[in-house]
């Protein structure tokens, strides 16, 4: 692959461009899903292409393609040039340069490789046999996963900047459909590993179910303020669009409620928020982010004291500092954007039955639908339809579902007066958080 | 790569290859996209990006099976390697089918005409479409603090060949421009959008157009500084026509998707034929209007798109079917076959679905309401098939009083089952008019357009702050 990337720098060169960073991507994974006890769906991918970025005199125009033919080398630099053209300068836009070493991180396990199909559908099954086995009430698995990813990543850069490194990841994956007199609800879980030996495939079966078995009989309860327990999966959700404000892209263009704060107390006072790239076990650790800046460890809240944001190469020089390491690529077809890594949420831990035990009212939510649309990042607004189980006089009662729960997200923050000891790794954004309790929420029902 | 004289022995053999060891049905999808997209934030266009894409995939079926490989290496070694995938993972003693030659390549031209090739227009002139944008969107107020302005065009050539001998290719162009704008008075930060887009070339914009939407979307923004927290509790609600569509493309549209039915998933499975909406609700899914944001000549299963009628006056008449899940329930596909990209399985999605328009007017439905919520503008949703319960963020809100629009409401969600709010539909206008969207399923995102005209729930849960 790095013949093609010096290819690419070699043609751009020719055409008068002196700064260009060349992206490459070389992949393999597998999807199964299986379906009553059969294979139901099996996908097999390879996936390739490069993306160049051109600097012009503060202006960058970026290409792609999948097509690494010669010819098509040549389409891709020549767009990229008048890409760049269109693109309007700025001062502070300019190509990465070589900061330092990579971090010292290997997310790679060579038994992912190894794994043959049978194995893989293997663990699909168990997740769907764990979950319709966890409670007679389960009468339908939707989906039952396995999924995998084996890719290498390549950059080089007239800067300098030269790397590449190797990921994979796994993951399984249910989705379970509880039944009882008509009505019917659902739940999820996960399991994610380096390797298809970390999967405990029959107990994201079995907590799937529970998720699910545990809301039947869910109805509205009555409207109150009251404090909620966010579960791991939950308050994964909640953390990963609270991220998008911690950016600098987002202070920078004026839409971050944090703009401004650092310093300040945004949040209870236990809470340390981190953004960790380097984390040996972390779904997206890697050496290096998607500029070849080394991947480092960046602490955004603590002590509930806004500490600061994260930066990519662009928003790092518009704020004269350095890069956090956090530009991310999508893949070779994409731009870098500032997002984060692994998002760590901790604090000092108190078990969860202690937790119930000391609360008169409230809710465990287990589930909520329409953070990604109900949440408003910019205003911190937010309104979320939510399912859980009850907390009456420190035990759990009924379920509930069809409540609303809203508030702004740092009035949520601030109201965060402990934090579980069960945390656990959340894919799709890869979060690591435990359950989080929050006082005050306001709770709309009947 | 030039598709539609692309080598049609390479095909045969390849769909041969698949079906070696077993299978009943065989399928090559080949895929050559370019896109090119502009963006403008604080005033100044960013990195603009344009590509290439280009892969093959190979299906094989086998009963309920489905086995998917694909490579971006569009080449008789790509396409060899992808049926011998496919090949490998049939278990031995599945039945095989047999193969019909492929006939002559049928495509539909006339279908979503172009009239100026997105290709054939400078990226300066499209630059000045989004710079006007932004220029209109600040002209509205000093308040609006910023401007996201974006113009996207693709051109996307499909080839699909099967075992039953259909030979398909469709070239879809799309072009788009979209505006979100936030506006900014002490603390409160509020936020519009507005999209125009189709299957269609650059002759759906001008600088006229571009401007408009623009200013469009900065007008919701301003008018939502006014805005007070929404209250909580169950009310009557008028969704306004536009985005309105988008509650029943979540609430409803999905749970008629075959592959939900098909598991049980759906509260619409075994309901064919049975009251599922007030008599006043009649619904369709349309992938065939013409230069539609959701539509194509065929799917991407090489289906021609239709007008399928799938509420008709409160009963349902009509499941969206792709081939897999149409073979299933030993129904005719339906033309809605739709995948992302050759990354992804066919399943079947929404094209435009719709509540079809009634006759009463939008004042009226307002006037015959004296306590109630307006909800101008959706943010999006979530739904659970399963249940039909969903939750729905309101971009653009406001109370109804005394039969009048008044107070401008933020923070408001709208909550409910998708039967449930179907029932209580009981006002209907003819104020028809569809918005574009991209709609997330599985993984996947394709073009959709919602639609509906202004209409009135009875009684609906609102979530708010207030």
């Amino acid at each position: 692959m790095f013949e093609i990337l010096d290819a690419v720098l070699e043609r751009a060169q020719a055409l008068g461009a002196a700064d260009v960073e060349v992206f490459g991507e070389r992949s393999t994974s597998r999807r199964i899903k299986v379906y009553r006890q059969e294979v139901e769906q099996l996908t097999a991918a390879q996936r390739r292409g490069v993306g160049v970025r051109v600097f012009s005199g503060g202006a960058v125009g970026h290409a792609y393609t999948s097509d690494l033919s010669d010819g098509a080398l040549d389409a891709l630099v020549r767009q990229a040039v008048d890409n760049a053209a269109v693109s309007d300068p700025d001062e502070f836009m300019a190509l990465p340069r070589p900061q330092g070493e990579p971090a010292d991180v290997h997310p790679y396990d060579a038994r992912l490789a190894d794994a043959t199909d049978e194995q893989r559908i293997a663990v699909a099954l168990e997740v769907e046999a764990a979950a319709l086995a966890a409670d007679p009430r389960v009468k339908t698995v939707e989906d039952s996963m396995y999924v995998d990813a084996d890719g290498d990543v390549f950059i080089a850069s007239t800067a300098g900047v030269r790397g590449s490194f190797r990921a994979g990841q796994c993951y399984a994956f249910a989705y379970v459909l509880a039944e009882e007199e008509d009505q019917v609800e659902t739940g999820y879980s996960y399991g994610v590993g380096r390797a298809l030996e970390d999967l405990d495939a029959a107990s994201v079966g079995s907590e799937a179910a529970t998720r699910a078995t545990r809301l039947l009989g869910a109805r509205k309860c009555p409207s109150m303020k009251a404090p909620v327990i966010l579960d791991p999966f939950v308050s994964a959700a909640f953390f990963g669009v609270l991220s998008s404000a911690l950016t600098a892209d987002a202070v920078q263009k004026n839409r971050s409620l944090f703009a401004g704060r650092e310093g300040e107390r945004v949040a209870g006072d236990l809470l340390e928020l981190v953004d960790d790239g380097t984390l040996p076990d972390g779904l997206d650790s890697a050496p290096f982010d998607g500029e070849g800046i080394p991947s480092g460890r960046t602490p955004l809240i603590s002590g509930g004291v806004l500490q600061g944001f994260l930066y990519d190469t662009y928003t790092a020089r518009k704020a004269g500092r350095a890069s956090t390491g956090n530009g991310m690529r999508g893949g070779y077809s994409s731009l870098p954007g500032v997002r984060p890594s692994n998002l760590v949420v901790a604090g000092p831990a108190t078990p969860l039955d202690e937790i119930v035990a000391g609360m008169e009212q409230g809710v465990l939510v287990t589930d909520a639908v329409g953070i990604h649309s109900g949440a408003n990042p910019i205003s911190g607004e937010f309104s979320v339809g939510i399912s859980g189980v009850r907390i009456e006089n420190g035990s759990f009662t009924t379920p509930v579902r069809e409540v609303t729960l809203a508030g702004d997200i740092v009035g949520m923050l601030m109201g965060i007066r402990a934090l579980g000891d069960d945390a656990r790794w959340v894919p799709g954004g890869s979060v690591f958080t435990p359950s989080v309790v929050i006082e005050g929420m306001s709770i709309g029902g009947t | 790569m030039d598709l539609a004289s692309f080598d049609t022995a390479l095909l045969h053999a390849t769909i041969e290859r698949a079906l070696r060891r077993g299978g009943d049905f065989a399928e090559v999808f080949i895929e050559d996209r370019e896109s090119l997209g502009l963006r403008l934030e604080d005033g100044r266009i960013e990195q603009t990006s344009g590509g290439r894409e280009t892969g093959a995939a190979v299906r094989l079926l086998s009963g309920e099976r489905t086995y998917y490989a694909y490579s971006d290496a569009v080449d008789e070694a790509g396409l060899t390697a992808a049926a011998d995938a496919v090949a490998a993972a049939v278990s031995a003693g599945e039945r095989s089918a047999g193969l019909v030659d492929l006939g002559p390549v049928r495509s539909d031209p006339g279908r979503n005409p172009v009239l100026t090739p997105p290709g054939e227009v400078t990226i300066a002139h499209k630059a000045e479409l989004v710079r006007a944008g932004d220029d209109a969107a600040r002209s509205v107020s000093d308040e609006i603090v910023q401007a996201i302005v974006g113009y996207g065009d693709t051109r996307q050539k499909v080839l699909i060949a099967n075992s039953l001998g259909d030979l398909v290719a469709d070239d879809r162009t799309r072009t788009r421009y979209t505006a979100q704008v936030v506006a900014r008075r002490g603390d409160v930060i509020q936020t519009g959008h507005e999209t125009v887009g189709g299957s269609a070339g650059f002759e759906l914009l001008d600088e006229v157009i571009a401007r408009r939407t623009a200013r469009t979307a900065a007008e919701k923004a301003r008018v939502m500084l006014d805005s007070r927290p929404a209250p909580v509790g169950a009310m009557p609600v008028v969704l306004a026509n536009g985005f309105g569509g988008t509650l029943f493309h979540e609430a409803c549209g999905h749970g008629l998707e075959a592959d939900t039915i098909a598991k049980g998933a759906s509260i619409y499975a075994g309901k064919m034929g049975e009251v599922v909406a007030a008599p006043i609700v009649s619904a369709y899914d349309e992938g065939s209007i013409t230069n539609g944001w959701g539509s194509q000549a065929f799917d991407d299963e090489g289906v021609p798109t239709q007008k399928t009628l799938v509420i008709e006056d409160g009963r349902l008449t009509g499941y969206l079917y792709d081939r897999l899940r149409a073979r299933q329930a030993g129904a005719a596909p339906t033309g809605n076959g739709r995948r992302q990209s050759f990354r992804h399985v066919p399943i079947p999605r929404m094209t435009t679905t719709y509540i079809a328009p009634g006759d009463a007017d939008p004042d009226d439905i307002i006037a015959a309401t004296p306590r109630g919520f307006y909800a101008k503008s959706l943010a999006g949703g979530q739904v659970e098939p399963a249940s039909g319960n969903f939750v729905f963020g309101v971009a653009e809100g406001y109370l109804i009083e005394g039969g009048r629009i008044t107070t401008p409401l933020r923070g408001a969600t709208l909550v409910g089952n998708g039967i449930d709010i179907l029932m209580k539909i009981d006002m209907i206008a003819g104020d028809f008019e569809v918005k574009t969207g991209i709609c997330g399923k599985d993984g996947q995102g394709v073009p959709v357009g919602t639609g509906q005209a202004t209409l009135r729930i009875a009684e609906m849960t609102v979530g708010g702050t207030g």
